[in-house]
């Protein structure tokens, strides 16, 4: 089936064991005011546009006949300098499974498994489960937001060797303020992933004044008591790709 | 380490002891009439009687150059005389030589005396005597230490960890005096562990004690490098081979392995440069450990890979024991230590001349791509045939006391006298290849006419052609069989142009995958190429992807690069891969990173070198380089301080793709 990826990394070092490939799957649900890829929140292509890198010769302003290029205005073909990119591929589950088998084979004994990001997987979780089920027998990973219909959790769960989990913000009002949804479905499934019996660890991007409070860290320890948890330092770098998709970066 | 004398080091505050001379010696020589050995014997006792012996306080590894310069032993005419006569290879002195330095600190130069010839005989006398010099001064200078030490060496054999490391510097001290050049420093865990190993046994030294010790005899390398210059400031061949097998087959690597990473990595200084010998048996901690030596930013290690090297050379015909032997030259150029008399680094050839004079003069008579690539294939052979034709009696100024370390008659050659052959620029040249064949003869998207009339405009008039070659054809580096299928066909051609010929000392050709400084030069030898390079534009350094390429990641090119048969093409050149500094972040990063390594090797892949680069810090250093005085990156193949290059250099590495995850 048809999917719809923003990025593939190889060599991905912080996704997980072993030297990983990582998916990166177009599209999520949540829309946290400090996410570092606005370029995974649609699922739709986005042209993304490197202004450092311009020399504003207008070449891209002129006519073309490429279809490809209609619904941005701009022709994506002659850019000197590489400027305009379409973020978003929309490629078959077949042909994903095909590209990612030959970069693990590079890799030999090296390979560890690949991970599936975003994004957040689970949005395109037909999607998802067909690229699992097409990588049977490699270790395989997820990061996730944990925000999904708890029963297509449960089955995915089931086919992954370990996940990666974010639980953000503890409150429910501020989860609703700060990343536009109410995280009792996400609780929900932590507690499913819990006994689920699964390796996984769960994470907490440190935000300054929101996540990384003392209260809400207290109360993030208090849910997940003994658990594996990563505290991420704040990247901040965070806001850079906003201007290049002409989105406004809400954290200031 | 010595805080106080590495920073008196580091700031150069040495350079104060130095003088140069204007002796006007190829003059006097000419008028005298000497032959060159009694040139070079008279040049070596003059300088050691101008040496003046100088001991840093606290140090431990002395010997230091006070005459900062060292006159020519010909005169301008005569060197027009001989250059006429004979081929010179660079400076015309002996140069890019692993000699046994082991066998002169196991027996001590006065047993080598016995055995030297006169000229020899007469350059141990002055060695000796300049030590001397530095025994009477420490015992001025009341430094006990010292004066035990050079009481023994060189005179008699290094009894002791320390001793051996003080030989080490006289005998490569001398060399350097003598006037021979890229004198490397060879298998030193291999020729120097026994006598650690001896010392810790009896409890002299523990791990803190010889790193401490290792580090001041690191720092030595650094004290008289700059008057060392090759093409730039750091391209000097101080280069240290660590790991590897041995004669019986097993693994070298040991505690003074170790503790060679950790002095490089505590020092972060230039030299000596760190090669380390690795294969499919290397277990993966060991890669873990020399990925932390890549994280500080040196350039080092450079790795090498056994299982290749090992067989190609016995394919090439070198005996078992020299070919397990191995060690590099200045750069990546493998050589064999003690008896090797190869000249590694004679010429390069061009991949991306070959592809535009054929595009050029023989596409628009190409009817398919396969007889348009046998022009390529036909420019290739007649540039090695003109390389080939070029270098006949070859000569090098005989140098009395590089003949004593060496076990072999280096005059004359040694057992091997191979001629090693650079080929730069295969990237640029495979990705034309792979366009030309795409558009031209598969989708016929363009005409030859309009092909070749864009190239030679240097795509003024053809931006939509332009974006297309440089970023929507496929580029060596992604794993794509469509491109890395003509790598392939390339180096095998280049080996099969060299292959069967005998050289002017008797011996053969070998085709390498290294470019020297050639990435440049050759660049400017052609306008723009079929790849959408622009006129101007450096290819890649060695067996590099080309700079514009857009890589997804170091695993497709790790995938790219080791398809080739580099057991047809063992001259030496490494791929070349620059990570970002950022990649480096915890213990688990740098773990990975040397997975990575180990998964270059496990491939076949030959020979790799990693570079640990901030792009903002060099953009920085280039406007404010009193603040990066220490930055250091990899050139071609050798580390050097960036603010002392010229910019051309700068600008090259500041260009290479950097991986960041």
């Amino acid at each position: 089936m048809l999917g719809t990826v923003f990025d593939i990394k190889e060599m991905a070092v912080h996704d997980g064991p072993g030297l990983r490939t990582t998916v990166f799957l177009k599209g999520c649900p949540l829309r946290c005011i400090w996410c570092h890829n606005p370029e995974g929140l649609i699922t739709k292509p986005q042209l993304m546009y490197k202004e450092n890198r311009c020399v504003h010769c207008d070449l891209c302003k002129k006519e073309c006949n490429h279809p490809e290029c209609k619904p941005f205005g701009r022709c994506l073909h002659i850019c000197p300098e590489n400027c305009l990119v379409v973020s978003g591929r929309e490629v078959e589950t077949e042909d994903l499974v095909k590209e990612l088998k030959a970069s693990a084979d590079v890799l030999g004994d090296s390979f560890g498994g690949f991970t599936f990001s975003g994004g957040e997987p689970f949005a395109q979780s037909k999607f998802l489960i067909s690229l699992l089920d097409g990588l049977k027998d490699y270790h395989k990973c997820i990061e996730t937001s944990g925000y999904v219909d708890s029963e297509i959790f449960k089955v995915v769960i089931d086919k992954l060797d370990f996940v990666i989990m974010d639980i953000k913000i503890a409150d429910k009002d501020k989860h609703i303020k700060y990343t536009g949804v109410d995280n009792t479905l996400i609780l929900k499934n932590f507690e499913i992933l819990k006994s689920s019996g699964k390796p996984f660890i769960i994470r907490t991007p440190l935000i300054p004044n929101i996540t990384d409070t003392d209260e809400n860290l207290t109360k993030i320890k208090e849910i997940i008591g003994d658990s594996t948890w990563e505290k991420i330092p704040f990247n901040a770098m965070a806001g850079a790709k906003y201007k290049m998709l002409g989105m406004e970066y809400r954290l200031k | 380490m010595n805080k106080e004398l590495y920073d008196f080091i580091v700031d150069k505050k040495h350079h104060e002891f130095r003088h140069t001379v204007d002796w006007n010696l190829g003059e006097e020589y000419q008028k005298n009439n000497l032959s060159p050995v009694e040139r070079m014997a008279d040049r070596f006792e003059r300088m050691c009687n101008e040496e003046k012996p100088v001991i840093l306080e606290g140090e431990q590894i002395v010997f230091l150059r006070t005459v900062a310069n060292l006159p020519d032993c010909f005169t301008e005419d005569e060197w027009k005389d001989i250059k006429d006569k004979n081929y010179i290879h660079e400076l015309g002195y002996m140069s890019n030589l692993s000699p046994n330095y082991y066998d002169t600190i196991s027996v001590g130069l006065l047993e080598k005396r016995e055995t030297a010839d006169d000229y020899g005989k007469r350059a141990i006398d002055n060695i000796i005597m300049l030590s001397d010099k530095y025994l009477s001064e420490a015992k001025k200078q009341g430094r006990e230490d010292i004066v035990e030490v050079l009481s023994q060496v060189p005179r008699y054999p290094a009894r002791n960890f320390r001793e051996a490391l003080q030989f080490f510097r006289i005998l490569h001290y001398a060399l350097w005096l003598e006037g021979n050049y890229h004198n490397t420093v060879g298998r030193f865990d291999k020729y120097i562990y026994p006598y650690l190993k001896a010392d810790m046994d009896k409890g002299v030294y523990t791990y803190e004690t010889a790193l401490s010790l290792l580090e001041d005899f690191f720092l030595s390398f650094n004290k008289d490098s700059d008057i060392y210059v090759g093409v730039q400031q750091g391209d000097n061949g101080q280069s240290m081979m660590l790991g590897g097998l041995d004669e019986n087959g097993n693994e070298v690597f040991n505690e003074l392995s170790e503790l060679c990473l950790k002095a490089s990595y505590n020092n972060k200084l230039i030299d000596p440069k760190i090669n380390l010998r690795v294969s499919k048996k290397t277990p993966k901690e060991r890669f873990t450990l020399a990925s932390h030596l890549t994280k500080a930013g040196l350039g080092f290690p450079q790795y090498s890979n056994d299982d290749i090297v090992i067989p190609a050379l016995q394919k090439l015909g070198y005996e078992y024991n020299d070919a397990v032997n191995y060690t590099v030259a200045a750069c990546w150029e493998f050589i064999i230590p003690n008896v090797g008399g190869d000249v590694a680094n004679i010429a390069a050839m061009s991949y991306p001349k070959a592809v535009d004079t054929a595009f050029r003069n023989s596409l628009l008579k190409s009817e398919t791509f396969e007889e348009f690539f046998e022009c390529v294939k036909t420019e290739i052979k007649s540039a090695c045939d003109e390389i080939r034709a070029n270098i006949n009696n070859l000569w090098f100024v005989p140098s009395p006391f590089m003949n004593v370390l060496m076990d072999c008659d280096i005059y004359s050659g040694g057992k091997y006298n191979n001629f090693g052959i650079h080929g730069t620029g295969i990237s640029t040249a495979a990705d034309s290849l792979a366009a030309i064949k795409k558009y031209v003869f598969e989708e016929k998207s363009i005409t030859k006419e309009d092909y070749i009339k864009a190239v030679e405009e240097d795509f003024a008039n053809s931006p939509e052609l332009l974006h297309k070659l440089r970023f929507e054809t496929p580029k060596v580096g992604n794993n794509d069989d469509y491109v890395d299928s003509i790598v392939v066909s390339l180096l095998d051609c280049f080996a099969d142009s060299l292959e069967g010929y005998t050289n002017c000392r008797g011996g053969k050709y070998r085709a390498g995958t290294g470019s020297a400084m050639y990435y440049l030069w050759h660049a400017d030898e052609i306008g723009a190429s079929p790849d959408g390079r622009r006129k101007g534009e450096p290819f890649g350094t060695n067996f590099s992807v080309s700079l514009f390429a857009d890589i997804k990641s170091p695993i497709g090119v790790i995938a790219s690069m080791s398809k080739p048969h580099f057991e047809r093409a063992i001259n030496g050149g490494p791929l070349t891969l620059e990570f970002h500094q950022s990649l480096f972040t915890d213990e688990e990063s740098v773990e990975k990173v040397g997975m990575v390594v180990k998964a270059f090797i496990d491939k076949g892949g030959h020979q790799l070198q990693l570079n640990t680069v901030n792009r903002e810090t060099m953009l920085d250093a280039q406007i404010h380089p009193k603040n990066h005085k220490q930055l250091v990156v990899r050139i071609w193949g050798w580390s050097a301080y960036f603010v002392e290059l010229d910019k051309e250099y700068q600008d090259h590495v500041i260009a290479r793709q950097a991986y960041s995850v």
